[in-house]
Formats: structure tokens, sequence, C-alpha cells
């Protein structure tokens, strides 16, 4: 996800206020699931992949093969990720929307909010933060998977605007078919900055959407969690 | 600021609204400068989704939002449904606000400040909590009497635990040992996050706790589950019982000399593995050993080593047996711990370990020396190194007799050479005491032999030796007398020698070492010369082809000068043949 320089870094451009990759696992062996999703720093040499894989087997007292696995997952996923970078995009506003809808330990959480994709300094983290704060969140799990779960959607899109790029510059072939794509890059991912914020509009939204934007937080209980555990098994398998 | 609708009947009703006074800039119908450089985005026409007039209206409406309820605190998720456009943005204009109080401002505060809301720790269920601290305060660290077999209690420290040094009080002779510098206690805040609260009556589960083993976070005291107050939706069953016995408080703070002692033999042995190490140490959990580790002073080298130690167990041992100084210091330590735990195969372990510390150290310091730095240098990272070994000493020594505790006191007073001498004669006086003496001494000898072998050790300068030699020999007689009251006629002959071999040793060493001085001054002042010759040789030679040059420009000048005299004959001389009567020249 590398985009144009920061005002403040000579270093490569992000997103967001860091360059992190959204790395989620789920692997199988020997009857072990082994599921987890965190945010990876790739300008971490890639020593540290083996070291982290090492580590966390340790830690969990996964069976050894899960080492292999695991290091082999994280790497292809970095690869893919620096397969992206360096992709020259513009630096107009994108503004995307972001839905929520996930489920850590007891807490499921829904929202829908706008982020834009190319403000450098957005901080999925500290908007998780604040997130939980105001919700009134105590499990410290909830924070990080938020953050997850909102760099894994703008990844994904970048990755798509970038791929649709690609597709477009080549079947164009010339200038005038990179603008073009420029232009309707748009695509269905971003909202069309002229028709939100049309000069005679308002920037407040009507009262009866405001739930639809309003993040919901359920504290679920046992058995509830179980059942949806047992349903995404199902969905997943 | 409102405006009532003015009634001519009643009289006008203005609400107030309070903002600070550092905010007086604010106007509905305006937009201040200040507004205009913390917000830039909306001034700069870089995107039609950020304008001025968007700006006011997201400001006007988190203001008005705020100010239907001006005692609750409007929270960023509540006015971010309403608005339209990137939340990151949007968060930062709320940030504004409420950083100048045009929000907010009279809200009741959720217990910490806004500035401390981002911070890391965010727990603000340890915040409201009131801090107690017990025990002792942070700066100073009680210590067992030296002569007691009381295990070192570490105190309760409070929850700010960041230590600011660790003071150790040595005994009776009060003297005051500064703290190693690198020495902090990190671990003093997590003394306070152990204690457990119960979920379900909130008292602190202090002799054992229920865990309910479906979501880690939870637990409950004895009473609770006794009285069945489960809390919501949990039954009995999925309650697990942790004990946490009467080291809920100090952890399991209270370490013996015996489990300190394990601790570092099984750490030698099995390094990184904790499961192991913690099975070895039987009174202790895993999480007390690494802590404990930690602690003590040299217990990161301890982990370092003991990782080299298992991958290349002898090979490494050795070449820094020869790479390090054969100065009696260094063995020295070696014999004294083995005086102080009374078996020969760990003790063994902890001074190589102990030596191990040291070369690595010295390895530092020797990259100093290879920069050609002066002899004084060296002796100062000598001495750091060597205070850092006292502090350990002292640590150890802490339940050991009289005469060793004499070592400690005078290692602070005097110099470090003094001290290898003076722990040597207290070595033997402890030989008394030991059962294996001989064994010692001759493991003595041999130490002794290879220092004698290997001339090209760490230099000590070598007056610095000749006047601590004179010293030694002082406090020689001085720990001596101490000790021979207790000794046997034989013993004292022993120290005799032993304390003669090793200044012998400890003299012919020095005396090869200035040899070695001389000799390299001889050479260097020959180079110099050498130079200078060359340099002068070259000034000279440089000075000749100038010379050279010169004459030969001289040459072609006169000849130049012989042309045109030659030529103007000629002109003259066709002038006249021509006749030419008027002529000027």
């Amino acid at each position: 996800m590398k985009l144009p320089a920061t005002s403040s870094s000579k270093a490569p451009v992000k997103p967001t206020a860091d360059n992190l990759v959204p790395i989620r696992l789920d692997i199988e062996t020997e009857g072990q699931r082994y599921k987890d999703a965190f945010t990876w720093n790739p300008s971490d040499p890639d020593s540290e992949v083996v070291v982290f894989a090492k580590r966390t087997v340790r830690d969990l007292k996964l069976p050894p093969q899960f080492i292999t696995q695991i290091a082999q997952s994280i790497q292809t996923q970095l690869t893919e990720f620096r397969s992206y970078e360096g992709q020259d995009m513009y630096t107009a506003e994108k503004i995307v929307p972001i839905k929520l809808d996930l489920r850590v330990n007891h807490t499921l959480i829904k929202d829908h909010f706008l982020w834009d994709l190319n403000n450098y300094e957005s901080d999925p983290e500290e908007f998780a933060r604040t997130f939980c704060n105001d919700m009134g969140i105590e499990d410290p799990e909830v924070g990080p998977a938020v953050a997850f779960a909102i760099r894994e959607q703008l990844y994904e899109i970048a990755i798509q605007s970038v791929a649709s790029a690609r597709e477009i510059k080549i079947s164009k072939k010339g200038r005038r078919g990179a603008e073009h794509a420029i232009s309707s890059k748009g695509g269905g991912n971003a909202l069309d900055l002229m028709k939100l914020f049309r000069y005679n509009s308002s920037v407040v939204r009507k009262r009866k959407e405001w739930y639809v934007y309003e993040p919901i937080v359920d504290i679920l209980s046992n058995e509830e969690v179980d059942a949806l555990e047992a349903r995404e098994d199902r969905n997943t398998r | 600021m409102e405006m009532p609708q003015y009634d001519p009947n009643t009289k006008p009703e203005f609400e107030l609204y309070t903002i600070p006074s550092h905010s007086s800039w604010f106007r509905w119908d305006d937009i201040h400068e200040t507004e205009r450089t913390a917000l830039k985005e909306f001034f700069d026409g870089s995107s039609i989704s950020r304008t001025p007039k968007i700006y006011k209206e997201y400001r006007d409406f988190m203001i008005n939002k705020y100010r239907e309820e001006p005692s609750r605190r409007l929270t960023f998720t509540q006015v971010r449904k309403s608005l339209v456009g990137d939340v990151s943005l949007l968060h930062k204009v709320f940030r504004f606000l409420d950083e100048w109080g045009l929000i907010n401002f009279g809200a009741v505060s959720r217990g910490d400040d806004s500035d401390n809301r981002d911070s890391s720790l965010g727990d603000t269920e340890l915040k409201n909590q009131v801090k107690i601290e017990e025990g002792a305060p942070n700066g100073v660290r009680v210590v067992a009497l030296p002569n007691s077999l009381k295990p070192i209690s570490v105190p309760n420290s409070g929850a700010d635990g960041s230590g600011n040094g660790k003071v150790a009080v040595a005994g009776e002779t009060g003297v005051k040992l500064p703290p190693l510098a690198s020495y902090s206690d990190v671990f003093g805040d997590l003394v306070k996050l152990k204690g457990f609260k119960c979920g379900s009556c909130g008292e602190q589960c202090n002799s054992g706790c229920y865990e309910y083993s479906k979501q880690g976070s939870f637990v409950i005291c004895e009473k609770c589950f006794k009285n069945g107050n489960y809390g919501e939706d949990k039954s009995k069953d999925d309650f697990r019982f942790s004990d946490l016995g009467g080291n809920s408080l100090t952890h399991g703070a209270t370490w013996t000399e015996a489990e300190t002692l394990l601790l570092l033999e099984s750490v030698m042995r099995h390094g990184d593995n904790w499961e192991l190490v913690a099975q070895n140490v039987p009174t202790k959990s895993k999480l007390d050993c690494i802590s404990k580790l930690i602690e003590l002073p040299f217990g990161e080298f301890m982990m370092g080593s003991a990782h080299e130690m298992n991958s290349c167990p002898t090979g490494s041992l050795n070449s820094l047996k020869e790479g390090q100084s054969a100065s009696s210091e260094n063995q020295n330590d070696v014999k004294m711990e083995d005086q102080v735990h009374d078996q020969m195969n760990e003790s063994k372990q902890n001074g190589d370990a102990a030596t191990e510390e040291p070369p690595a150290k010295r390895k530092r310091i020797a990259p100093l020396s290879d920069g050609g730095s002066t002899l004084i240098k060296q002796v100062g990272g000598l001495d750091s190194v060597l205070d850092n070994l006292e502090h350990y000493q002292t640590f150890l020594l802490m339940d050991c007799s009289d005469a060793s505790f004499e070592v400690a006191h005078i290692s602070t007073m005097v110099g470090p050479h003094v001290t290898a001498a003076a722990a040597e004669a207290a070595v033997a006086a402890l030989c008394n005491e030991s059962s294996c003496p001989r064994e010692i001494f001759d493991g003595d000898e041999d130490y002794l032999a290879n220092g004698l072998s290997s001339p090209t050790m760490v230099s000590d300068p070598e007056r610095a030796l000749q006047v601590d030699a004179s010293k030694m020999e002082e406090n020689q007689s001085e720990t001596q007398d101490a000790s021979s009251e207790k000794n046997d006629v034989p013993l004292n002959l022993r120290i005799r020698t032993a304390t003669a071999t090793a200044l012998g040793a400890a003299a012919a060493n020095a005396k090869l070492l200035a040899d070695q001085e001389d000799r390299e001054i001889e050479h260097l002042v020959a180079i110099i010369i050498e130079t200078q010759m060359k340099k002068l040789h070259s000034k000279i030679n440089y000075f000749d082809d100038l010379e050279l040059i010169m004459e030969k420009e001289y040459n072609e000048m006169m000849q130049l000068k012989e042309c045109l005299v030659e030529e103007r004959i000629d002109v003259l001389e066709r002038a006249l043949k021509t006749g030419v009567s008027k002529w000027r020249s």
C-alpha cells in the first residue's frame, strides 16, 4: 500500500500513520487449529518471521510442524503485500465505506463509517482505542481486532484499485488510458465526492440515517458464543 | 450564547456556556486563525470534501450537540454517526475542539485527564484505584544482614515501582555501596498488578481464587464461589481453582540463598527452558524464576552465557580463559565463590559464569585498547569492571564469615588490585572451613602458572602496580593478623607462600611488560627520527629541482635577449643601407 510521500518523513509512504500489513493465519495440522490475526511491520527483516514463528509455537505449545507453516504463510502474505508496493496512485482523496462486523471473545461489534484511503495521518489503532474508550469496552483484545479489521479492508480495497488500474493500463496502453483509469477508479468502492460534498448539501446526515452509521456493541452470553463459533466453523470447513 | 425568541414582556434570558478564557477568540459566525492553522486541510483547497463551509458545519454541529447536555461528556462516537466524512478527519476536529475547551469543558471527567486518553496504558481500572504503597520506599532496598541467614525479601513496592537503583546496605560496617548503574526494577509495576480482584464482589482474592476457564480474565474469590455468586451465566463447573497461597502479594519473592543457587544452576543447565528451570526450583513458579533472574545484577549475562554454554560448551570457555588476563583477580573471584557455596560443582559453574561476565566486559575494553587509548583509560576500564565485580562479590558474600566481610569493606575503600590480594588472603583464611583446601591450593598453582607463561595480557601500568604492591603488603599483614588467630601454624605458612608466589608472579609479569614497553618506545622513537629525515631529504630534493628550473629559465632569457639584440642590429643596418636620413629611432 505505497502511496506518494508524506510530508514529514523520507521513509516510504503509508496510507495510514504506520505501514503495517494485516496478516491472517489459519493453519490446521494433526487435528490442531491455529487461528490468528495481527499486523506485521514489513520493514522488519525477514529473519524475524522465523523467530516469531518459533516463539509463537513455543509459547502456545504447538507441535513443531507449525513453525514452517506459520513462517510460510506469513512470508507469502508479506511478498504479496510487497508486490503491490510502489504502485503509483493518485493523491486525491478517496473515501471508502468501512463496515465492521466482528466478534472478539464475548463482544460483538457492528459498525459502519467512512474512511479516507489517502489520508496519511489516519491511524486505525487510534480509532480503535477511541472506540473502545467511548463504548466502555474492557476486553483488551477488542481494540487490536478492530484495528486489524480496518486495515484488512483498506488493504483489500487498495489491492483492488491497483489491480484494476493495472488491467486498464494493459488494455488501453497509453496515457489516455491511465487518465481514464484514474477518473473511473472510483469504481464501486469510493463514494462519489461530488455527490456527497455538493455546495448546497449539508454534511450533517439526516436523523433517520443516524442509526445506519451508529456502532452496535453487544456482549454475548456463553451459549451464544458457542453457537456462533460452531456456525463459523461449519462455514469455514 | 443562544438567542432566545424576543418577547417584549419577558426579560431576555441568555444561557451561558462557559468556555476557557484561552478560547475567547471563538465566534459562531467566523473562522479564526487558530482554527485555520490547526486544521489546515480544510483551508488549502486540496479537495472538495474539505472546505471552510464544511468545517464550520462540523464544528457547529459538534458544539451544539455537546450543549444539548453540557454536563454529559460528549464522545466522538456519538458525533461521527451524524456526520459525513472521513472519520480520522472528524476525529481531528473533535480533538481540536476538545483541547480548546469548546466542547466538554464542563463535563464530568472520565477519571483520567483528556491528555491521558491516548496513553498507552489505557487501563482506566488501574488508574481509578487508590494506590497504596506498602513497604519501604522505592529508593531504599532492605537487604539481609551479612551474618544472618534470613532470605532477602523484596519489599512490596507501590504502583510506581520505577527503580532508582538499589542501595545495598553492607552489614555492620554500614558502608553504603553505590547502586549498580544498570540496575532498575522494571518489575515493580507487575507486583501491584498481580493481585486478583474478584469479579463478583470486588474484593481482593488473597488466599485463592477461582478462575473462569472460558474467559481467562474473570476470577472470583473463594467466598463468592462457595456462596454461589458465580456471575452471570456461568456455572460451577466452568471454574478452575488456582491457589495463590500466601504469596499473592509477595508473589514468591522471598528467595533464600539455596533457592538462588538452585536457580542459577538450573539456568546454566537449561538456559532458556523455563519449564525445566521452574521444575528444578521447587518452590518457585516460572514467572518468579524469570523475574528473580533478571533482578540479579548479572542475571541477563547468565541467560546469555547459558546460551553460549549450551551451544558450544568447551570451546568458547577455553578461548575465553586464554583471552582473559591471568591476573590473580579473576581466579580469586572463582575461588571465593568456591568458599561461599560448599559444593564444588555448582560453584565451578557459577565461577565460570562470573568469569564469562568479566571477559565479556573485558572484550569490550580490549577494542578500546586496540584503538590506541592511553594506559590510564585502560585502567579506568578495568576499574569499572572490577567495581561491578565487587558488587557482585558483596552480594554473594552476605552470609559469609567476618574475614570475608573485611574484604568487602576493604574493597570499597581501596583499589581493585588490593581487593585481589586481600581476597586471596581471605581465601586462605577460609581454608579451614572448607572441606577441600588442597584442591583449591593446587588449582591455585595451576592458574598462577598460566599467568606466568602468557605474558601478553591486559596491561597494568607498572607504576600503579608498584604502589599497589606496597599497599598490598600493608593490608596483607592486617588481614593476616585478623585471621591468624583462627588459623593453625601450617596454614600461616601456606598463606605466606601463596601470597609470596602471587606477588612474585605479579612482579615478574610487571617487569616483562615494562621491558616490552621500553622496547616499543625505542622503536617508535627510531621511526620518528627516520620520518623526519625523510622529510628533510625530500625538501632538499625539491629545492634542487627548483634551482635547476631557475637556471634553465635564466639561460633561455639570455638567449632571447641576444636574439632581440641581433634583430635590432639587423633593422638598423637595413635602415642605413636604404639611406634613410631622417630617421627617428
